[in-house]
C-alpha cells in the first residue's frame, strides 16, 4: 500500500494534539508578528533624528517602547517554548506508539523488514524529520504573513521600489526552486546510508561474542568503516546540495540591499525618501528574502519528511495508510493501561483442533509448507519430526499466526478460525519458540510478562517447567535480573523460563518448539512427565528426541515441507522410511558408548 | 549507563584528538571563516558611506559604485559559505568516524560482564546517537562558535572605533549576556544528560522488545509492552521538558538583553548625533552593527545547546572510553606452535561474588584429545568453555593452553588458536562470504564452496540467487538449525587449533547432525577438543569424558572406561539414554 500525501500525515498529526496545535500555531504566529515592530520603530527613531517627523514622545519616548517590547518577547519566548515541547513530544510519541502498536499486531515471526539497528534508527531519526517538519509547517505560514505584511508597509512607503527590488528577487527565488528538485534524492541515499550504519552496528554489538571468539574484531570494525565512508560521502553530498540552495536564497538579501541602494540613491539626495525609510527597506528586506530562504529550507525539509514517511511506512507495510498517525492513547497522565488484555469470558475450552490444507512458503527461499493436514484432541501430545528445513518450525508458527499462512483452514471446535493471529493467543494457545527470548527484568517480570502476580498459578507453571531448582539455586530468586536477552541465566533456564511463561498463561492448548535442545536427557524427561501430568492439557510439539517420540499420542513427520507420514511411533516405525531414519539416528543417542 | 563524573564541564581531549589529523583542513577552514567574517563587516561600512553620501549630496557615480559593492560582497560572501560547508562538513564526518569506529572496537575490547549488562540498542544509542551530536558539533562548532565569537569581537572593535562610549556599553551588553547563557548552560547540563538518558532508554527498550516480537506475540503480552511504554514515555517527556525548557530560558535572556543593549545604543546614538559627535551614516552603523552583534549571540546560544548535548555525549563517551576491560593482554606475544594441552587447575569462577559457578575445577586435557563434558543444566558446563576463550579470567586458580596461563600471553594469541560455535549462532546483515569469513576478504571462494559442501549446504549455496554475494541476516529466512551449521562453517574455515562445541547441534536434528558431525569429526582429527552437549551421540568424538556438578568434577576418566564401569555417572546415563529407547521400542 502506498503512504499517503506527507500533508495529510501531518494534519493527522496536528489534529491528535489539539489544542496545542492551536496554541503553537497561534503564540509563534504572534512571535513572529512581532518581530516586525523593531523595524517600523527604528524608522520612527530616525525620522525624529533626522527631523523628517515629529513624535509625541521624541526619541526617548522610542527607547521606551523598543525597552517595553524587548521584556514582552522575552515572556512570549518562555511561553511559547514551553507549548512547542509538549507539542512536538505528542507528534512524534503518536507516531511512535503507532509504529509500536502495529509491529506488535504483526505476525511475531515475520522477520522485521530491517534489522533490529535500522528499524531503531526509523524510530528514532526519520519520527524527528516527522516531528520538526510539523513544527515547521504552521510556523512557516506565520513567516509567510509577516513577508506579506512586510511587504504590504514597504508597497506604503514606496511602491516604485518595492517593486522593482521584489521583482528579481521572486524570479531568482523560482530558480533556486528548480534546482532544489534534486535534494530528495541525495537526501534518500544517506539517510539510507545511515541506517546501514545503524544496522552493521546492532548487529555487532549483538554477536559481540562471535567476533571476538573469532578474533575478528578488526575486520568487523573495517567493515563499518567501509559503511561509515560511504554515509561520509553522501552526506557531504547531501548537506553541500542543500547549503549551495541556502547561499543562493540568501543571495537574495545582499542583492536586494544594493538595488535599493541604487534605486533610492537618487531620492534620498532629493528627500523623497527619509533616512528612517532606508533603514525599514533594509530591515524588511531580510523578512521578505528570509522567507524565500526558509521557503526552499522548508520545501527541503517537507521532501525529507515525505522519504521518512515512507520508510515509516515500510516498517509496517501492510497496514492502512493513515495508520502512522492515526489516534492513539498516549497515556501521559492518569492511570497507566492494563498490563493483561481486558479479561474476556472464558472461550468454549478445546475439543480438537483440525488443520486441512496449511501452506506457508518463505518469500525469500520460497521453502515452508504445503497442504498440511493435522488433527489434535483435547489431553494428547502431538509431536511434530522431520530433518533440519522439513517445515517444523513454520508448521507451528503458521497455526498460531505468527507467519500469514498463504491457503488452508483451521478450526476449534469445529468451528472455522478467521483469524489465527488473534484467536490462538491466550487463554486459547501459549507457545514456547525454538529459540526464546527474555527481556532485561526481573524473572518474575519475564515469566507474567502482565499477567496480574498469581503465586499459585506462578508455582505450579514454575514446577511444571522444571525451573523450581533454579529458582531456589538463584540468590535473588524470581527477583533475579536476567540481563539483556537473558544472558545471566544459562540456556537450558532460558529455555525453561520460556516453557514457564507459557504454562502461565494457563492456555487450553500449548506449542512448544523443541524445548529440548539445551536440556539434558534426564532432565527433558522429567520434563514431559510433569508436563503430561497436567490434567486436560493438549500439547503440539517439535522434538526428534526419543523421550518425546515414545510419550506422543501422535507423531508427523514431515518432510520438504509435507506430511510424509502420521501416527502412533509403533506404527510409523513400521510403515515410514523417513521415521526409521530418523529414528535410527535419534537411537544412536542411547546405542552409544 | 552513567559516566564515571558528572558531565558538567567540556571535556577536550576527545576532540582534540580526533581533528589532530586534519589540521590542515583546520587551518583552511579558519581562512575561509576570516574571509567571511571580513565580508560581513564590510558591507555595513559601505552602506554607512551610502548614507552619509546620499544625504549630503554626493555625487551619483559615487552612490552606483557603493550599491554595486554591496551587491559583489553578497555574492563573495555566499560562494564562502558554500566552500565553508564543504570543508567543515569533510572535517566532522571523517573525525567522527574515526571516533565511531574506535568505539565500536573498544566496546568489542570490553569484558563480556559489561555487555550482559548493557542491551545493544543502548549502545548504539552511544555510539550512533552520541556521536551524531558530536558530528553537528565538529561541523557547526568551528563554523558557529569559533566564527561567530571572531565576529562579535570585531564588531564591538568597529563600534570603539566609531565612539568608545558606545563600544564600551555594548560591551558589558553582550558580556552580560554571554555570562548569562554559560550559567545557565552550567545549570542545565545534568538536565540533557537525564534527557539523553530517557531516550537511551526508550530505544534499548525497543530494541529488546522487537527482537523478541514472537514471544510477545504468542504470551499474549502486547498490552504489558504498551504499558510499559507508556511508562517510558511519560519518563521522556518530563525529562524533556526539564531540558528544553532551560534551552528556552537561554533563549529569552538573550532576546531580552539585545532588546535592552538596542535601546541603549539608540538612546546614546540619539544624544551622540544631537551634540554632533556622530553623522547620520555612523548612527545607522552602530544601528547595524548593534543588530550584528545579535545574531552571532544567539547562533553561540543555538551552538550552546548543541554543545550542552555535546558536553553530555562527551561525557559518556569519556566514560566509555575510560571503562578498561578487566581483562588485558599479557606480555606474551605467542603459544608454542603446534596442537595445544588444556589445563585447569583449581578452578573457581562465578558471574557475581559469592555465588560460584564453578568450583576448584582440575583438569588436564593432552593435546590431540578430545574432552567430552556433560552434567546437568546448570552446572557450569557453558561457563567452563567461556574462561577459554578468556572471556573471563577465573577467581581463584589458572587456566593454561600448551602449558601457559592465559593470563600471561596477549588476547588474540589465545583467540587465534581457538575456535568456538555456541548454542545460538549470530548472522550478520551482510553477504554471506562476510558471514562465513567474518569480513576476511582474503579467503578464496572455492574454500567457501568446499566448506559449505562438506556441511552440506552446497545445495542451498547453489539456490541462492547472488550466491556468496546474497546478502543474510534478518529476513534471510534460514532455520536456526541452517544457521548453526553455518556456524560450523565458519569454525571450519578457521581451521584452529583448540577447538570448542557448546552445543553445537543441539538444534539440529540427528539426520543433519550428523552431516554436520562428519565435518566435525575431521575437523577434530589432529586437534585438541572440548564438547560440551546433551546428546551423548555429540561424545562419539570424546576421547575423554568429563563429569559436572554444581560447579564440581565428579567424574573424569577415558570414555570407553567409564562406559565399562558400571557405578560410574557416565554409564548410568547411558542406561538412562538406552532406557528411553528400548522402552519406546517396546
Amino acid at each position: 500500500m502506498t503512504p499517503q500525501p506527507t500533508l495529510r500525515s501531518l494534519l493527522q498529526m496536528a489534529r491528535f494534539t489539539g489544542g496545542w496545535s492551536l496554541a503553537h500555531a497561534l503564540l509563534w504566529g504572534v512571535m513572529n508578528l512581532s518581530t516586525l515592530l523593531p523595524g517600523l520603530i527604528v524608522r520612527s527613531f530616525f525620522d525624529a533624528l533626522t527631523g523628517a517627523a515629529a513624535l509625541p514622545g521624541g526619541t526617548s519616548g522610542i527607547v521606551v517602547l523598543l525597552v517595553a517590547l524587548a521584556l514582552g518577547q522575552a515572556a512570549l519566548w518562555l511561553v511559547a517554548g514551553y507549548v512547542e515541547i509538549v507539542f512536538r513530544f505528542l507528534a512524534s510519541a503518536l507516531l511512535r506508539r503507532n509504529l509500536l502498536g502495529r509491529l506488535l499486531a504483526r505476525p511475531g515471526a515475520l522477520a522485521l523488514p530491517y534489522s533490529i539497528g535500522e528499524t531503531i534508527g526509523r524510530f528514532r531519526d526519520d519520527v524527528d524529520v516527522a516531528e520538526d517538519t510539523l513544527d515547521w509547517t504552521d510556523e512557516i505560514v506565520g513567516q509567510g504573513v509577516v513577508a506579506l505584511v512586510a511587504f504590504a508597509i514597504l508597497l506604503a512607503t514606496d511602491a516604485g521600489i518595492t517593486l522593482a527590488v521584489f521583482g528579481p528577487l521572486v524570479v531568482v527565488a523560482a530558480v533556486a526552486q528548480r534546482c532544489s528538485a534534486a535534494l530528495g534524492r541525495y537526501r534518500a541515499a544517506s539517510s539510507q546510508a545511515a541506517s546501514d550504519v545503524s544496522g552493521a552496528l546492532g548487529d555487532l554489538l549483538t554477536a559481540v561474542e562471535t567476533v571476538r571468539a573469532a578474533g575478528a574484531e578488526e575486520r568487523a570494525v573495517a567493515h563499518l568503516r567501509r559503511l561509515n565512508e560511504r554515509r561520509r560521502t553522501l552526506t557531504v553530498k547531501d548537506r553541500l546540495a542543500t547549503r549551495m540552495l541556502e547561499a543562493v536564497t540568501a543571495n537574495l538579501t545582499g542583492i536586494g540591499t544594493g538595488l535599493i541602494m541604487l534605486l533610492a540613491a537618487g531620492r534620498l539626495r532629493d528627500g523623497g525618501l527619509t533616512v528612517g525609510d532606508f533603514v525599514l527597506f533594509v530591515s524588511y528586506l531580510g523578512f521578505v528574502t528570509d522567507f524565500v530562504s526558509e521557503l526552499g529550507q522548508y520545501l527541503a525539509q517537507f521532501r525529507q519528511a515525505t522519504v521518512a514517511f515512507g520508510r515509516l511506512h515500510g516498517l509496517i507495510g501492510d497496514a492502512p495508510a493513515s495508520a502512522l498517525a492515526a489516534p492513539a492513547p498516549l497515556h501521559l497522565k492518569g492511570l497507566l493501561p492494563a498490563a493483561a488484555p481486558a479479561p474476556k469470558p472464558r472461550p468454549e475450552p478445546l475439543r480438537d483442533v483440525a488443520v486441512s490444507g496449511l501452506t506457508y512458503r518463505h518469500p525469500a527461499t520460497g521453502r515452508g509448507i504445503v497442504g498440511v493436514d493435522l488433527s489434535l484432541e483435547r489431553g494428547t501430545l502431538t509431536v511434530v519430526t522431520g530433518r533440519v528445513g522439513a517445515g517444523k518450525t513454520t508448521l507451528l508458527r503458521t497455526l498460531l499466526g505468527l507467519l500469514p499462512g498463504e491457503s488452508g483452514e483451521i478450526r476449534w471446535n469445529g468451528a472455522l478460525v478467521a483469524d489465527p493471529a488473534a484467536f490462538f493467543a491466550p487463554p486459547r494457545a501459549a507457545y514456547t519458540a525454538q529459540a526464546p527470548r527474555l527481556f532485561s527484568d526481573t524473572l518474575r517480570q519475564n515469566l507474567l510478562l502482565g499477567l496480574p502476580d498469581d503465586p499459585a498459578v506462578l508455582a505450579s507453571a514454575i514446577r511444571g517447567a522444571m525451573l523450581d531448582r533454579d529458582v531456589a539455586a538463584l540468590a535473588d530468586g524470581l527477583e533475579t535480573a536476567v540481563g539483556s536477552r537473558g544472558v545471566k541465566l544459562s540456556g537450558g533456564q532460558v529455555q525453561r523460563a520460556a516453557a514457564a511463561r507459557m504454562l502461565a498463561r494457563g492456555a487450553d492448548l500449548m506449542v512448544i518448539d523443541d524445548v529440548s535442545s539445551a536440556l539434558d536427557l534426564e532432565t527433558e524427561r522429567d520434563l514431559w512427565r510433569r508436563l503430561r501430568d497436567r490434567s486436560g492439557a493438549t500439547y503440539l510439539a517439535v522434538s526428534h528426541r526419543p523421550v518425546a517420540l515414545a510419550q506422543a499420542d501422535q507423531i508427523v513427520v514431515l518432510k520438504d515441507g509435507r506430511v510424509e507420514a502420521c501416527g502412533t511411533l509403533a506404527l510409523l516405525l513400521a510403515t515410514s522410511a523417513e521415521m526409521r531414519a530418523l529414528w535410527h539416528e535419534a537411537d544412536d543417542d542411547g546405542a552409544l558408548g | 549507563m552513567s559516566a564515571p563524573t558528572p558531565p558538567h564541564r567540556l571535556n577536550w581531549r576527545v576532540p582534540v584528538r580526533y581533528l589532530r589529523p586534519y589540521r590542515r583542513q583546520v587551518l583552511l577552514l579558519a581562512a575561509i571563516l576570516a574571509a567571511t567574517i571580513a565580508v560581513q563587516l564590510a558591507a555595513p561600512l559601505v552602506a554607512s558611506r551610502f548614507i552619509d553620501q546620499a544625504t549630503g549630496g554626493g555625487p551619483m557615480e559615487t552612490l552606483v559604485a557603493l550599491a554595486a559593492l554591496t551587491v559583489a560582497l553578497a555574492l563573495l560572501g555566499q560562494g564562502i559559505a558554500v566552500a565553508e560547508t564543504w570543508v567543515a562538513e569533510r572535517i566532522s564526518w571523517g573525525a567522527t568516524n574515526a571516533l565511531r569506529e574506535d568505539l565500536a572496537a573498544h566496546l568489542l575490547r570490553l569484558d563480556a560482564a559489561f555487555h550482559h549488562a548493557h542491551t545493544p540498542g543502548e549502545l548504539i544509542e552511544r555510539v550512533d546517537g552520541d556521536v551524531g551530536t558530536l558530528a553537528r558539533f565538529f561541523s557547526r562548532f568551528a563554523v558557529y562558535v569559533v566564527g561567530n565569537a571572531v565576529l562579535m569581537v570585531g564588531v564591538l572593535g568597529l563600534l570603539y572605533a566609531i565612539d568608545w562610549r558606545v563600544g564600551l556599553g555594548l560591551t558589558l551588553f553582550v558580556a552580560t549576556a554571554l555570562a548569562t547563557m554559560l550559567r545557565l548552560r552550567v545549570v542545565a547540563t545534568p538536565f540533557s544528560a537525564a534527557e539523553r538518558q530517557a531516550a537511551a532508554d526508550a530505544y534499548g527498550f525497543l530494541g529488546e522488545y522487537l527482537a523478541g516480537l514472537e514471544d510477545i506475540r504468542a504470551s499474549g503480552a502486547g498490552a504489558f509492552v504498551l504499558r510499559r511504554w507508556a511508562e517510558l514515555t511519560r519518563r521522556w517527556l518530563a525529562a524533556k521538558i526539564g531540558a528544553q525548557m532551560r534551552g528556552y530560558s537561554m533563549v529569552a535572556s538573550s532576546q531580552g538583553l539585545f532588546g535592552l543593549g538596542m535601546a541603549f545604543a539608540l538612546a546614546l546614538s540619539a544624544v551622540l548625533y544631537r551634540d554632533g559627535s556622530l553623522t547620520i551614516g555612523a548612527v545607522f552603523l552602530v544601528f547595524r552593527y548593534a543588530e550584528m552583534l545579535r545574531q552571532p549571540t544567539e547562533q553561540i546560544r543555538n551552538e550552546v545547546q548543541d554543545l550542552q548535548q555535546a558536553g553530555a555525549s562527551f561525557g559518556r563517551i569519556e566514560g566509555l572510553l575510560a571503562r578498561q576491560p578487566h581483562l588485558t593482554d599479557g606480555p606474551g606475544d605467542r603459544l608454542p606452535p603446534g596442537p595445544l594441552a588444556v589445563d585447569l587447575d583449581g578452578v573457581w569462577f562465578g558471574y557475581q561474588p559469592g555465588t560460584p559457578v564453578l568450583r576448584g575445577v582440575t583438569l588436564h586435557l593432552p593435546p590431540h584429545r578430545v574432552l567430552g563434558i556433560v552434567g546437568r543444566t546448570g552446572s557450569g558446563k557453558t561457563t567452563l568453555t567461556r574462561l577459554l576463550p578468556r572471556f573471563y579470567d577465573p577467581d581463584a586458580g589458572v587456566v593454561c593452553l600448551g602449558g601457559v596461563d592465559l593470563r600471561t600471553v596477549s588476547l588474540a594469541a589465545v583467540r587465534s588458536r581457538l575456535g568456538l560455535v555456541t548454542q545460538e549462532a549470530q548472522l550478520f546483515n551482510a553477504s554471506v562470504r562476510h558471514n562465513l569469513t567474518l569480513f576476511d576478504d582474503e579467503v578464496p571462494d572455492d574454500r567457501l564452496v568446499d566448506v559449505l559442501e562438506s556441511v552440506g549446504m552446497g545445495e542451498w549455496l547453489r539456490a541462492l540467487p547472488l550466491g556468496l554475494d546474497t546478502t543474510l541476516g534478518a529476513g534471510g529466512g534460514l532455520s536456526a538449525g541452517q544457521t548453526q551449521v553455518l556456524a560450523c562453517a565458519r569454525l571450519l574455515l578457521r581451521d584452529p587449533d583448540v577447538v570448542i562445541l557448546d552445543e553445537p547441534s543441539s538444534r539440529l536434528d540427528p539426520v543433519t547432525e550428523r552431516l554436520v558431525h562428519g565435518a566435525l569429526g575431521r575437523l577434530l582429527a589432529g586437534r585438541t577438543g572440548i564438547v560440551v552437549a546433551h546428546r551423548l551421540s555429540t561424545f562419539a568424538f570424546a576421547d575423554d569424558i568429563l563429569v559436572l556438578e554444581r560447579g564440581e568434577v565428579i567424574e573424569h576418566g577415558p570414555r570407553l572406561d567409564l562406559a565399562a564401569t558400571p557405578g560410574s555417572h557416565y554409564a548410568a546415563m547411558l542406561r538412562l539414554a538406552a532406557g528411553d529407547a528400548a522402552e519406546v521400542a517396546r
